[in-house]
């Protein structure tokens, strides 16, 4: 689909939890406010990746990065991200 | 008449003319049809994949809306060790995520073999907590459960593919289900080390290599890994288009395990609590890229139809179509893709 | 009975894997009068044929194929007695040298076809897996084979097939021994091309070039 540059990784995240890819494609567009078909934008998703502060392919000063991003992703989507549990887990905030 | 650019099985160009496409299409399809005992391709989608091989641009792509998701085997395999670029398995993972963008991937070692990684878990555990910290893709821990691995000289057991031609078939079936014994304690431990170290997926690949033994063994795994650990995702790849009989008589929760083609696969797995299933359909070299791509279709779609789960069909070299050859041609791997997601209607490769 | 009886309860007990029944199926024909050698072939190579085909559609699985294998190795051995005592000699069967070619360690498939080209009375020296050509062709050299059967599973080991080509015209002996090549990346243009005898793009297809090329 396009990974970062698109909604990829966060459309793999709910197709991990056994979605199947068109309902997998819906709940991500509905939690995002924004279309299926922008899911696969770059255009698009360069901005809502922005806003939501996700992570994107090209870095940016004081943008979330890696684990920084996927707090943000737990929010935005939902869901338990295992390795931010182990995260939170670590760092006393669980 | 005019012909069209295409390929043979192993990759060689040819032409043909679009009645010759035709032909093999359907007879692929009716090939995988009777095999399977599943149905056919219906006329419109054998028309669709027609258009599809002979469309003249060199490279087709799926029409908007209809990308699919893109998971890997053998993932940090690629670029460090078979392209030999020398790059730590880090940097696999982080040029995957920001040049080549995909939108999962594995971090797996050389030797891709659960039984082998048992003696550096620690390390591959650590690697997994670095690429977690640094990722945002998803990132799964990926092996094959390879049972071969457990017999003689590399392990404890006697080798099955040496007792059955000697005829101790009782022997051999006994040594399989001992190895299916160690392989999941194996696996489980394993796949529970990466689970623990915030791995988001894990995944068995190339299921079934050394036959239905191999499959009960990461079936069996499976299942148990999410017992321990619901919320990871669990992949399974098959090794081929039915399960290959080594034993001959295994079963999981009721069903025999050999002989079971992707339709019925999948269901197996589902009872695993797998989440997503790798469907694997393997390449003739002898026949055309159009004969395999239809075969392939065929299988894919009864796969998808029967699922409840994600099905992302195999689509490298020498499966789902895809030509035997190392350099496997765009014009063919592009065709693959559109045809398996626009028409067999799988969630991804 | 009659042969076309026979020839269906051969069949039979080819599917079935059953030796004791084989034999005896092959005991009774021969005291009826039934030609030894057209019941192998006619019923029991057919039989096997079938459990081969019914392998590789998944119906029938390893276990069976092997027990089908040892139940025609058994029928064999009763019409190569048969034909020496009518004071004639068995047709020439040869002697194969086998190997998984050097690189490459899958041997699953050639343990198959190994066990297949047996039950035509070829006797097979199977060397393993990952061998390299120079062990291949002293072997054959050694053994006075008559064939060289290679394997390979892998796009990048199939080329050490042209290796023990090229060492067989090195060495002389490339009209010595016949060779017969196979596996899932390898075609029948890839056997021309490299000079290979023969290519077997399944088990079945292995048993018939090997019977061509001893022919």
């Amino acid at each position: 689909m396009g990974g970062i540059r698109t909604a990829g990784d966060l459309v793999s995240r709910m197709v991990m939890k056994g979605m199947r890819l068109s309902a997998a494609k819906e709940y991500v567009a509905d939690k995002l406010h924004c279309s299926v078909l922008d899911l696969s934008d770059t255009f698009a998703m360069k901005e809502i990746r922005e806003s939501l502060d996700i992570g994107t392919v090209l870095d940016r000063k004081g943008a979330s990065n890696g684990m920084e991003a996927k707090f943000n992703i737990e929010k935005v989507l939902g869901i338990e991200i295992p390795s931010v549990t182990q995260f939170k887990k670590k760092t006393g905030l669980l | 008449m005019s012909e069209f650019f295409t390929r043979l099985g192993d990759g060689a160009a040819v032409m043909m003319s679009k009645e010759d496409i035709r032909y093999d299409v359907e007879d692929g399809t009716a090939d995988a049809a009777d095999r399977g005992q599943i149905p056919e391709l219906a006329k419109e989608e054998v028309d669709y994949l027609v258009e599809i091989l002979t469309m003249p641009q060199k490279n087709v792509s799926v029409k908007r809306g209809h990308e699919g998701i893109m998971t890997f085997d053998a993932g940090t395999l690629k670029l460090p060790v078979r392209a030999g670029i020398p790059v730590d398995r880090l940097a696999t993972l982080m040029i995957h995520e920001r040049i080549l963008c995909s939108d999962t991937m594995e971090l797996c070692t050389t030797d891709y073999s659960y039984k082998s990684i048992k003696n550096f878990v620690q390390e591959e555990a650590m690697t997994m907590e670095l690429a977690q910290n640094n990722c945002v893709m998803p990132i799964f821990y990926g092996a094959m459960p390879n049972l071969g691995q457990y017999t003689k000289p590399d392990g404890p057991i006697d080798n099955w593919s040496e007792l059955l031609p000697m005829g101790k078939i009782a022997e051999a079936r006994e040594a399989q289900e001992e190895a299916v014994e160690h392989a999941v304690s194996d696996m489980v431990f394993i796949t529970g080390q990466m689970a623990e170290a915030g791995a988001c997926g894990i995944q068995f690949d190339t299921v079934g290599a050394s036959g239905d033994a191999d499959v009960l063994a990461a079936l069996m795994a499976a299942k148990e890994l999410k017992k321990r650990f619901p919320n990871i995702g669990i992949e399974m790849g098959m090794a081929g288009e039915f399960n290959l009989g080594m034993h001959g008589q295994l079963e999981f929760e009721g069903e025999r395990i050999a002989g079971a083609y992707p339709h019925q696969q999948v269901k197996m797995a589902e009872k695993a609590g797998v989440d997503i299933f790798g469907c694997v359909v393997n390449t003739n070299s002898n026949q055309t890229f159009a004969w395999n791509l239809a075969r392939a279709l065929t299988y894919a779609k009864a796969c998808v139809a029967a699922a409840e789960i994600p099905v992302v069909v195999d689509a490298g070299m020498g499966v789902g179509g895809v030509t035997n050859t190392n350099t496997t041609p765009t014009d063919v791997t592009s065709r693959v893709s559109k045809a398996l997601l626009e028409i067999a209607k799988v969630d991804g490769l | 009975m009659t042969k076309e009886e026979y020839i269906k309860a051969a069949i039979d007990s080819m599917i079935k894997g059953d030796e004791k029944l084989a034999v005896s199926v092959m005991n009774d024909a021969i005291a009826d009068g039934v030609d030894a050698a057209e019941l192998l072939s006619e019923g029991f190579s057919a039989g096997i044929r079938e459990v081969g085909d019914q392998f590789g559609r998944g119906r029938m699985f390893l276990p069976e194929l092997m027990l089908a294998a040892d139940a025609m190795k058994a029928v064999s051995a009763i019409v190569e007695e048969e034909i020496s005592k009518k004071g004639g000699t068995a047709e020439k069967k040869g002697t194969m040298v086998l190997a998984t070619v050097q690189g490459d360690v899958h041997d699953i498939g050639k343990g198959i076809v190994a066990s297949l080209i047996k039950t035509q009375g070829v006797k097979v020296i199977d060397l393993g897996r990952d061998v390299p050509a120079a062990d291949i062709v002293e072997k054959a050299v050694e053994c006075g084979a008559d064939l060289i059967g290679t394997s390979a599973l892998l796009t990048t080991t199939m080329g050490e097939m042209k290796v023990l080509e090229e060492l067989l015209k090195e060495k002389g002996l490339k009209n010595k021994f016949k060779t017969l090549v196979g596996g899932a990346p390898v075609t029948e243009r890839f056997a021309k091309r490299i000079g290979a005898d023969a290519y077997g793009e399944d088990a079945s297809q292995a048993v018939a070039e090997v019977a061509r090329l001893l022919s």
